[in-house]
């Protein structure tokens, strides 16, 4: 019983990063068919910005020692900073590009950031020591689980909690719901489409960073390396769930997570190697069977 | 009072040219229908005067402003309301959802909780279902739907393309009730695309024609109707 | 299509692959004269990546359907020729899990690079028949997967990878003549799909999806042949990228250089071989030029050097530069023609022709 119970936390912590990263990725998608690659790279430009301006191995974290009431605002700031840079200065312009030029775009981008990280810090990866009395266990229901664990998964479940309420309740958040099902029916409407793109920008960063204070906080290192596996499975995960479909996006995000911890379990120990190459297997099947997306909203046949 | 006016726009698709050198004006609270076979160019106009598709050359002003250029949502603002072919509601939006949306730009945004319960009174059949997702909806409701939220911005003029494709005749008839009592109520302007013409000859009002990307008939609908120019121009026989 | 509109339409490309081939051996003969060792070596390395590029084309330029999986072919073909080539005494002690034909084989090069190319079509046939059904971003996506599962497999698989670490002994054989040879075969292959009547099929179903399901042609099908040419050109490269380097190991073939080899084929222009090849040649050559910049170059006494990293900086900016002014890559999607004297061809994309063959 209180092994099942270790597994299940293990799935939804991990499915968390990958729900938040799937939702990142589909907000962008939805309001300007764009794949964004950089993504990944948002991610450890926030986890880095902490250490930042230190370059030392065994980081003295400045930004990192700030109380956290100041720094968890300042990296989501950070992060939706970033991001939204990253639309004015270079993805704006690619408005009208087809769907391939704008994914090749946002590798360069990401692909410049990377090594504007690498210039700043070395590839060498460093310890950040943040929080670091989260990883202590709780006790819950007689399993020994971290409460980094339960920690994140209750982050997560604000999270999509607060962007539900956001775009159910909010004008901004009707707007955007509009935009990502027909873009430019929204705007012959008067939705304006720079306000709409970017705070979709301003969310997806927010939510890239939250994903490298969680990651910082799990593994006690920064390497530039982190954001982008996290990036990738996310990616597979808007496509599984639909692309253009936010809980689609969560969903897929949390099956994927879910999927490759039971593979852990269930595995043979020889196959155990090979987990992600029947987690990735079990995605091309996937998509076989639904090349739409599990839950592709109805509008999705016509334009993808 | 001229309310729009376009002055020798062309649109190409690539190297295809879609529309060539098209002028027309549109007095304030007149209607207008643009006819024309398939491909004349009829929706490629409406969408440069949206602001959806680049005008190569020319110019479009609504109400003395420069608007060709411009964005569709700058449009928009300035009262020019587009209702494009295919309806296009918000599915996964509710009914109420949709019609706020057009609500969002207008300035006295008190009103629009007026003009919501104006639409409803048009339109009883969507208050009754305001909570349910709009792609529910069957093809005639929809329409209702598109119209209703096309008059949410506020508009002074109505583009509608194609309001009565895909329709019961008895839903095309109700439509067009609808719109023409908008029309004479609120001083609206209609402009509206329709690939037949019998539907301007029994409402009356301006007729253009549409043919290749050319403008090549304008006047009244009824009279036009009355002799076989019409036929003529819109086959395009007896010319070579 | 008849005898005669096939031949006309050879005639009116020809001069397509020509040049492309020209502009190449004059690149190999530059880097002859030049005959500095770190240069021949980029040179090869280009061209390595002219094959990768080119074959990356067949499916991508002609199905406009981007994939991420194509470099798996290049690590299956390098493997594959680590297998056949390396001496059956070193296998002995690093890859003791082959079985006995491999172990004992030591292949020609030649005709190890020929079945280390069959071996990744043979798996791109295998795997293409379930995914070629896919289209638009899902097969992207299913690509991927299958380069992932790949890298997986060929990091883990200890007894006949080596794992993740590299495999040492491949001979070393691939040099600018080689290299230049492959590239120039590629770029046949690629020329001949092209103007064949799969390659036209498939231009057809990627500009009028719908026009050309109606006309009859088998999307699914001609994606396949497309798919299986590419993995069978890219297993070569990969191959002969083995016997450049001696050593494989996996993540040599992962994200970095599908992405580099994506870049370069969109910069280029996807829609057309030229795009291909010219893609690889600008980018290979900028990159090349901030290596000399990074190192530092003697100006009058004062050397002149960037840092380390701006390289990379500076190739990323540079190609967001190149698409936000060439959205369609720098041939804009069509090829390169001769237009001079009495073989002068008519300028079109491959496309357009396609499309018209394809209504006649």
């Amino acid at each position: 019983m209180t092994a099942i119970l270790q597994i299940i936390f293990d799935a939804l912590s991990l499915g968390s990063l990958y729900a938040i990263g799937a939702l990142g990725i589909a907000l962008i998608f939805g309001v300007m068919r764009l794949v964004n690659f950089a993504h990944g790279d948002y991610i450890s430009f926030c986890v880095f910005a902490m250490l930042w301006p230190s370059i030392d191995a065994a980081a003295v974290v400045f930004a990192g020692n700030l109380p956290t009431f100041i720094l968890i605002p300042l990296i989501l700031a950070i992060g939706a900073g970033l991001s939204v840079l990253s639309e004015i200065l270079v993805f704006r312009r690619f408005r009208n590009a087809n769907p391939a030029t704008m994914m090749i775009a946002s590798f360069a981008l990401g692909f410049v950031l990377k090594h504007f990280l690498l210039m700043l810090f070395s590839s060498r990866p460093k310890s950040i020591d943040l929080w670091s009395n989260l990883s202590l266990p709780v006790e819950v229901a007689g399993a020994r689980i971290p409460l980094l664990q339960v920690i994140t998964i209750v982050i997560t479940i604000l999270i999509l909690l607060g962007l539900t309420a956001f775009l159910k309740r909010t004008r901004f958040g009707l707007e955007m719901r509009a935009a990502a099902e027909n873009f430019t029916m929204a705007r012959m409407l008067g939705v304006k489409a720079n306000r709409v793109i970017m705070l979709a920008f301003a969310i997806s960063g927010m939510l890239a960073a939250a994903i490298g204070l969680i990651l910082a906080t799990q593994s006690g290192t920064a390497d530039i390396q982190m954001g982008v596996s996290v990036m990738l499975v996310a990616f597979i995960a808007t496509v599984i769930g639909g692309l253009g479909s936010l809980p689609g996006a969560v969903i897929a995000g949390f099956l994927i997570g879910g999927v490759s911890v039971l593979m852990q379990v269930i595995l043979p120990l020889d196959a155990r190697p090979f987990r992600d190459a029947f987690v990735y297997g079990a995605v091309i099947a996937c998509l076989i069977w639904r090349p739409q997306g599990l839950f592709a909203p109805k509008s999705a046949k016509q334009r993808v | 009072m001229t309310i729009l006016s376009v002055d020798g726009i062309t649109v190409r698709y690539g190297r295809l040219t879609a529309l060539r050198q098209a002028s027309l004006k549109v007095d304030e609270g007149e209607t207008l229908f643009i006819t024309g076979p398939n491909g004349a160019g009829k929706s490629t106009l409406l969408k440069a005067i949206a602001g959806v598709v680049p005008v190569a050359e020319g110019a479009i002003t609504l109400d003395g402003k420069v608007i060709s250029g411009g964005s569709p949502e700058d449009t928009a603002r300035l009262g020019f309301s587009m209702v494009p072919e295919g309806r296009h509601v918000f599915g996964s939006l509710t009914i109420e959802e949709n019609l706020m949306l057009g609500a969002g730009m207008r300035k006295d945004r008190a009103r629009a909780g007026d003009d919501l319960a104006a639409v409803y009174e048009v339109f009883p059949m969507l208050k009754e279902r305001r909570d349910k997702p709009a792609g529910v909806l069957s093809g005639g409701q929809q329409q209702m739907l598109v119209i209703g939220r096309a008059l949410m911005t506020g508009p002074r003029l109505i583009a509608i393309d194609e309001p009565s494709l895909g329709l019961a005749p008895k839903v095309i008839d109700q439509v067009y009730e609808t719109l023409l009592e908008l029309r004479d109520k609120r001083g609206l302007t209609l402009v509206i695309v329709e690939q037949s013409s019998t539907r301007a000859m029994m409402t009356g009002g301006r007729m253009l024609l549409l043919r290749s990307g050319e403008i090549v008939l304008e006047g009244d609908a009824r009279s036009l109707a009355r002799g076989d120019t019409l036929k003529k121009a819109y086959f395009g026989y007896g010319e070579h | 299509m008849t005898v005669t509109q096939r031949s006309s339409l050879l005639v009116r490309t020809i001069s397509t692959p020509i040049i492309l081939i020209v502009i190449l051996i004059l690149i190999a003969v530059i880097a002859k004269l030049v005959g500095s060792g770190p240069f021949s070596r980029t040179v090869v390395e280009m061209f390595i990546r002219v094959m990768l590029v080119a074959g990356l084309y067949i499916f991508v330029g002609n199905s406009g359907v981007i994939s991420f999986g194509h470099i798996g072919f290049m690590c299956i073909g390098a493997y594959a020729a680590a297998w056949f080539t390396i001496p059956p005494a070193m296998k002995a002690v690093t890859l003791q899990g082959l079985p006995d034909f491999l172990a004992q084989a030591q292949l020609p090069i030649f005709l190890s690079a020929a079945l280390a190319g069959l071996l990744a079509a043979i798996f791109a046939l295998v795997v293409g028949r379930i995914m070629m059904r896919l289209a638009g971003i899902a097969a992207s996506i299913a690509t991927f997967a299958m380069l992932a599962v790949i890298n997986v497999v060929y990091s883990n698989w200890d007894s006949v990878t080596g794992g993740t670490g590299s495999i040492v002994g491949i001979p070393f054989y691939t040099g600018i003549w080689t290299a230049l040879g492959g590239a120039i075969l590629v770029v046949i292959i690629a020329y001949l799909y092209q103007i064949s009547r799969s390659g036209l099929a498939l231009r057809a179903g990627r500009d009028e999806a719908t026009a050309a399901a109606a006309s009859g042609i088998d999307i699914v099908r001609e994606r396949l042949i497309a798919f299986v040419i590419s993995a069978f050109t890219i297993g070569v490269a990969g191959a002969l990228y083995g016997h450049f380097l001696g050593v494989v190991n996996p993540d040599a073939f992962y994200l970095g250089l599908t992405f580099i080899t994506l870049s370069m084929l969109v910069v280029g222009g996807m829609n057309s071989l030229s795009g291909a090849v010219i893609g690889v040649i600008v980018i290979s050559t900028i990159i090349q030029i901030l290596r000399w910049l990074e190192k530092g170059i003697d100006l009058g006494g004062a050397t002149l050097s960037i840092p380390n990293g701006l390289q990379e900086i500076t190739i990323g900016l540079v190609m967001i530069i190149i698409l936000m002014f060439r959205p369609a890559g720098l041939t804009r999607g069509r090829e390169i023609v001769w237009r001079f004297g009495p073989w002068a061809s008519k300028p079109s994309t491959a496309g357009e022709v396609a499309v018209s063959k394809n209504g006649a």
